[in-house]
């Protein structure tokens, strides 16, 4: 179902693209028939992109007008916006562990358990989370000083908190009593080779949930 | 999606841990190891809608729902290639994640299917 979708828009996509081309050669070819050194073949190579060009223009124009007003809002709200989900994610946990009657994630592996286990089950869960460009400024001032970044370090425990109780609220949802072997993984969402994209890091938290027989 | 994607393999009966064993029961037969992989993107809107919010700061839902769909299609395909083992549970899952272009990433997850009892 999904794959046939995905063929259809990429035939649709290449047959527009295609029809694109030729409609231009085409043209460009007539044009060419009928006179040697008119403006119309040119137009007709170079329509395309020109449009192509305005697009990127229209967009770096929008950019230019909103980048500041965003940056703006980061600077006054990005510190709030962080605090506020911190003190609900506290919120969040406890009414997890009032559920459970204790924090349900470990990295056990099960062999501790005496009753026995009726059901076992993968649960996963994930954020994607990253600084404002802000907080990013004031990590690069204190890089030239060395030392501790105090900005990084709390929006990166914020997103790894946020995937921990997504993972408790998955548990809970899915009716486990328990979670072990839970493992947190993080992902750069910026390749290596492309530095200037969007700066992220994926938490990535997955365990075994359990039911006690 | 996640309750769903249980559902699903209660029905293949396939059980998924990331665990060694699966207390309760034995192991009796290794059939190898099975993996799912798939490279997904979001359309443009979305990653241009991600670039505003990124320079705000927080979370990125669009992203964090690209991620959460990719990994359900790999276990999906994962569970697929165990039943075709004829396994009845696959244990020590793990998984990967690499970022093939800007907007792309490759999720990839593995275990080994075995039959238990």
């Amino acid at each position: 179902m999904r794959s046939t979708d995905a063929r259809a828009r990429t035939l649709i996509a290449s047959s527009m693209l295609s029809v694109l081309l030729f409609s231009g050669v085409a043209m460009a070819q007539a044009a060419e028939a009928r006179s040697e050194d008119s403006p119309f073949i040119m137009m007709c190579c170079l329509g395309p992109l020109l449009l192509i060009s305005l697009g990127f223009a229209v967009f770096g124009i929008l950019w230019a007008v909103f980048y500041p007003i965003m940056f703006l809002y980061a600077v006054i709200f990005s510190e709030r916006n962080l605090n506020r989900m911190m003190s609900d994610l506290v919120l969040r946990e406890r009414a997890s562990i009032d559920h459970f009657g204790k924090d349900p994630l470990s990295t056990l592996k099960g062999d501790h358990i005496v009753g026995g286990i009726k059901e076992t089950g993968l649960v996963y869960a994930n954020v994607v989370y990253s600084p404002s460009h802000w907080q990013l400024l004031i990590a690069w001032i204190n890089q030239l000083f060395g030392g501790r970044i105090d900005v990084l370090h709390r929006v990166i425990s914020a997103g790894r908190a946020e995937a921990k109780q997504r993972l408790r609220e998955q548990a809970q949802a899915a009716g486990w009593d328990d979670v072990l072997n839970v493992r947190i993984d993080t992902a750069e969402m910026t390749p290596a080779s492309k530095p200037k994209g969007t700066r992220a890091v994926e938490v990535f938290a997955y365990g075994t949930g359990i039911k006690f027989g | 999606m996640s309750s769903a994607l249980i559902m699903q393999h209660i029905r293949d009966g396939i059980m998924v841990v990331n665990t060694e064993t699966i207390a309760g029961k034995v192991i009796t037969q290794n059939l190898g190891v099975v993996g799912g992989s798939t490279v997904r993107a979001k359309h443009v809107g979305k990653d241009i809608f991600a670039g505003l919010k990124n320079i705000v700061g927080g979370e990125l839902k669009a992203y964090t729902e690209l991620l959460e769909e990719s990994r359900t299609e790999a276990i999906a395909r994962m569970v697929a290639d165990a039943a075709a083992r004829g396994a009845n549970a696959i244990v020590n899952v793990r998984f990967a994640t690499s970022s093939v272009a800007g907007g792309a990433s490759e999720l990839f997850a593995y275990g080994t299917a075995v039959t238990v009892e």
